[in-house]
Order: structure tokens, then sequence, then C-alpha cells
């Protein structure tokens, strides 16, 4: 049906959001680690997302956007100096007693988190009206 | 007033379609049997994967609830447009069966 192609656009769309929420709550997660998985100081993370291209290409070329839904192109690192604090007990403390801390702003995190979620439900609306306006079209003739 | 004969109708031979459809799918594509027959069969698809799906949900080999929620409702459309045709088609069977000659 002509509905599924909305259903799939709605589900890349909650596939980036989820994907966001993940990152943020590694993030956050990560606020007080000196050392990521490699040995190094933990980056904070960011995802970027793009259009996706698709067999859609036909209905949407005329507007100029060729797309079928969202996609997550890249998870990078936000390339940020770190937070220095003076520890000098801290195994990881450097030789004037400076632990590195990954510079993570909480706040900007509940922000990213916030607006993940908002976009998800967009995502669920939009899905459920597709879903109402087929229900709506299979009554065509009832009664 | 000029009354259209029913034209669009196929012709009674269109049964013989039918049981065809039911041996095999070596039918034309173009009757309206195989079409219902394809489409029961993808109705029939939609609800076995999303079961598939929800099995795999229970068992936590999915970690993406929406896909399979996704998935359960798509195959609840597809059914209901299954019944609507169906409802429809039985209302025209009866329609012809009441008819008096």
């Amino acid at each position: 049906m002509d509905y599924f192609s909305a259903f799939a656009i709605s589900a890349s769309g909650m596939s980036v959001e989820k994907m966001r929420l993940d990152v943020t709550a590694l993030n956050l997660a990560n606020v007080h680690s000196t050392r990521g998985a490699s040995g190094q100081l933990y980056q904070p993370l960011t995802v970027i997302s793009t259009a996706k291209p698709g067999a859609f290409a036909a209905a949407m070329t005329q507007a100029g956007n060729a797309s079928l839904g969202a996609q997550v192109t890249e998870v990078r690192a936000t390339l940020t100096p770190p937070r220095l604090t003076y520890e000098p007990s801290h195994p990881d403390a450097d030789a004037k007693g400076f632990v590195a801390y990954p510079a993570i702003n909480p706040v900007n995190e509940m922000i990213t988190m916030m607006t993940a979620t908002r976009a998800y439900e967009a995502n669920v609306a939009a899905l459920n009206a597709a879903r109402v306006m087929a229900m709506k079209a299979l009554d065509i003739g009832g009664n | 007033m000029n009354v259209d004969p029913v034209g669009f109708l196929p012709p009674l031979t269109e049964v013989a379609g039918l049981q065809a459809a039911d041996a095999g799918n070596n039918v034309g594509t173009s009757d309206f049997a195989s079409w219902l027959a394809k489409e029961i069969g993808s109705v029939n698809d939609k609800i076995t994967g999303s079961d598939q799906l929800l099995q795999k949900l229970a068992t936590g080999q999915v970690d993406n609830l929406h896909q399979v929620m996704i998935a359960l409702d798509e195959a609840k459309m597809s059914f209901q447009m299954l019944v609507q045709v169906r409802n429809k088609l039985l209302e025209a069977y009866q329609d012809v069966i009441r008819m008096s000659v």
C-alpha cells in the first residue's frame, strides 16, 4: 500500500532520533570518565544526520527533494578541549596534578535529549496521521 | 438516455481462472483472481513476519521497538484492507444472488 512509504519515512526519522538519544546517554554516562575505550580521553560525540536518497525519487524530485527519510551519516567526536580539574591523588593526573575530564555540558546534553524526544514524538504523530488516513480510506463506501 | 451495457464485467469463464489460481501461480497476472490470491499471500506474509518480529522482541534479539510496532500496524492495516475487499465482494455477490430475473 502507498501508506507504507509514509511509515518507512517516519520509521527512519525515529531511528535517527533514537540514535541521537543513545549518543546523548553515552555522553552523559561518561561525564566523569577520564579514559575512553582506546585509553585516550573520552571525546563527547554528536550525531550527524542527513536526508536519505531513495527510490521515492519520481514523486519527490519535482519538489527538488528526492528523499526517503533520514539517516545517520556519522557519529563524530566534538573536538572540544578537556575540562581540567586539580586532583593530584587521581591515577590519571598529569605531572602538575591536573586531571582531564571530557568537556561534556550536561545542559546541552539535556537539551539535545529533549529535542530528540520531541522529534521522535513528532515522527510518531506523523505515522499515526498516515495510519488514520489509511483507516479512513478503508471506511469509504461503508454503511 | 443512453445506458452503457455492463461490458466491464468479465465473462463467467473466469471461474476457470479462479481454479487455476488455486493450482498455481502461472496464470496471467491481469485477472482479479490471481491478484486476490497474491494480495492474500502478501497479507499472510506480513502477519507471519510481524509474528516472527514479536518473537524476536520477546527473546531480546530486536532492540528497535518502533520497527516491531510499525510492522504490527502494517499487518493490521493490510488485514483490514483484505476484510474490506472481502466485504465488498460478498456484498456484490449477494446483490447478484438477490437479483430477480
